[in-house]
């Protein structure tokens, strides 16, 4: 794939909401974004700033009231196999076991029974969870559904990740253990990432870029040129600071 | 120092010490609860019967009879009733009665509820349906079914076909509301993610709305299984070729208080049994709960 050119184009995205009361919220205002293929694109903002609306267009989700998305060259009109998608809240299916979940997009496909509990144990595998492939959901943490899920996605393999803050509900060492595991399958899969997230250190953690979305628009975008895995050290040179302060800056802290 | 570390309690054992040994407490603990679940149980019927008993005692023969000469009427009856054979039942017990009355309520309620299930989760998702749905069932909920009943035996004869369509039609009503409430309810995060693997509407029929409902499906299950003894056997009284509720029929005739007693604890016995085997079955269907 040619790496110069966009995996994914937004012009002029435009979307409002009808609140109850009747007033309208403008929720994206004509956003432009080109996405490359293997970036790993981290949509920074507070809450209520449009970041989940931005990410369900680009699923499919949600259509926009003007302007066009385009995804490899196609325009988009709905969810697609081409776009994995994490969500907010916790999404893995309570009905299925664990390696079922997993398996679950395989199913659409040509792929034998079989062979889609075999990958889906490879996946299980990545995330480290191929202990409770037979179990139910419910006897998981919020941390082990969240590896389901990503291990889902992941065994779908599609050439774009969406994740919306999916890590926004762990605790602390629970998350940093997650954005490693993402991180890593990123990595090796080399597959463009959307990422949303209100996590000024995360965003720098992961971001091979970062834009920051603000009012429904995008305030900023920057390109994170440090190697990874980064460290919190490397994030703490006096150049990375004076970008986490200019970040801090446009999401309302100082 | 700025992080001094402060001194250590005494006396607190590390943790692995002192939750040595809490699986076979919480299986005991849950042997335990399941045992006073079925104590307290016990002790409702047991109450039960001895307000009967009670007021049995105070009361002459020809209005209420002792729990214990209503069993014994029941014995004696179950296989064959001389008693009946008067009335053009021909050869039959209670029993055998009450076996046409459950292979018609089991009949009815497969049919009208696999119907009802399907109408009722689909026109949760698809508007169209559910605006031509949903008047016609809140209509038909609530003019009582027990109307329909003459016309049903008037239309059809006294052939089981009558009570099963009954039952049948009852049940489709009834789960139609609860399966389309069920659909309703569930969170719609679910069938998004099954969207954005490429799910097809049938596809998300099938592995999400349905595996998703059933735990609420099986709830208005029991609720309309538990009415749907009692419409069966009106129906029956009605009009009916067979069935305990044509039992009913001639002991009432012959003003018999054991039999008809002996009657409503056959009745209410097989009605539990039923509701207890749909609640074990549903939670092995619904292992994930
Ligand atoms: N379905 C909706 N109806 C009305 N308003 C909405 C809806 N979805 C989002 N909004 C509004 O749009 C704005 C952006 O929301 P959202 O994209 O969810 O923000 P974020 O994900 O950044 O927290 C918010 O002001 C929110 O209240
Ligand atoms: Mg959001």
């Amino acid at each position: 794939m040619d790496r110069d050119k966009p995996i994914l184009a937004a012009r002029d995205l435009g979307v409002s909401f009808l609140r109850a009361d009747g007033s309208a919220v403008v929720a994206l205002r004509d956003v432009c974004l080109e996405v490359f293929p293997g970036e790993f694109l981290c949509i920074l903002g507070r809450s209520g700033h449009g970041k989940t609306t931005l990410l369900n267009i680009v699923a499919g989700l949600l259509r926009a009231q003007h302007g066009e998305l385009r995804v490899m060259d196609r325009l988009v009109t709905g969810p697609g196999t081409d776009r994995g998608v994490i969500f907010q809240q916790d999404a893995v299916f309570p009905w299925m076991r664990v390696e079922e979940n997993v398996a679950f997009g395989l199913r659409f496909r040509n792929i034998t029974k079989r062979e889609r509990l075999e990958i889906a144990r490879e996946h299980l595998a990545l995330v480290g969870l191929s202990s409770v492939a037979r179990a139910w959901p419910r006897e998981l943490s919020g941390g082990m559904r969240a590896r389901v899920a990503i291990a889902a996605v992941f065994a779908n393999d599609p050439p774009i990740l969406l994740a919306d803050e999916p890590f926004g509900a762990l605790d602390y060492v629970t998350r940093r253990q997650l954005q490693a595991v993402l991180r890593d399958l990123w990595r090796r899969t080399g597959k463009t990432v959307l990422f949303v997230t209100h996590d000024v250190d995360e965003a720098m953690m992961l971001g091979t870029r970062v834009i920051v979305v603000k009012n429904g628009g995008i305030a900023e975008d920057r390109i994170i040129d440090l190697p990874m895995p980064r460290s919190d050290d490397d994030i703490a040179t006096p150049e990375g600071l004076a970008l986490k302060h200019l970040f801090l800056h446009h999401i309302g802290l100082e | 120092m700025r992080f001094r570390q402060m001194p250590r309690l005494s006396g607190s054992a590390p943790l692995g010490l002192r939750t040595a040994g809490v699986d076979h407490r919480a299986n005991q603990a849950k042997f335990r609860q399941d045992l006073l679940n079925g104590l307290y149980t016990g002790a409702g019927i047991a109450l039960f019967f001895a307000f009967w008993w009670l007021t049995a005692s105070q009361l002459p023969r020809s209005r209420l009879v002792t729990p214990l000469e209503a069993g014994q009427d029941l014995w004696a009856n179950f296989v064959y009733s001389p008693r009946l054979g008067v009335f053009g039942l021909g050869s039959v017990g209670y029993g055998t009665l009450l076996l046409y009355t459950v292979s018609n309520v089991v009949t009815g309620m497969i049919a009208g509820g696999a119907v009802g299930i399907l109408i009722g989760i689909a026109s949760a998702r698809l508007t169209l349906l559910r605006l031509v749905v949903n008047p016609i069932v809140l209509v038909l909920g609530t003019v009582p079914v027990l109307v329909a009943a003459p016309l049903f035996l008037l239309w059809f004869g006294v052939v089981p076909f009558t009570q099963v369509l009954l039952v049948a039609f009852y049940s489709a009503v009834m789960m139609v509301l609860f399966s389309q409430r069920a659909a309703e309810n569930m969170n719609p995060i679910y069938e998004r993610w099954a969207l954005t693997f490429g799910a097809g509407l049938t596809d998300r029929v099938r592995h999400i709305l349905i595996p998703g409902t059933v735990p609420e499906i099986i709830g208005g299950l029991r609720i309309t299984l538990a009415s749907a003894w009692g419409l069966e056997i009106f129906a029956e009284i009605l009009g009916a070729p067979s069935g305990i509720g044509q039992a009913i029929k001639a002991l009432t005739n012959i003003s018999n208080v054991p039999g008809l007693l002996a009657c409503v604890i056959i009745v209410a016995a097989t009605a539990i049994l039923t509701d207890i085997l749909l609640v074990v079955l549903a939670r092995r269907i619904t292992g994930w709960v």
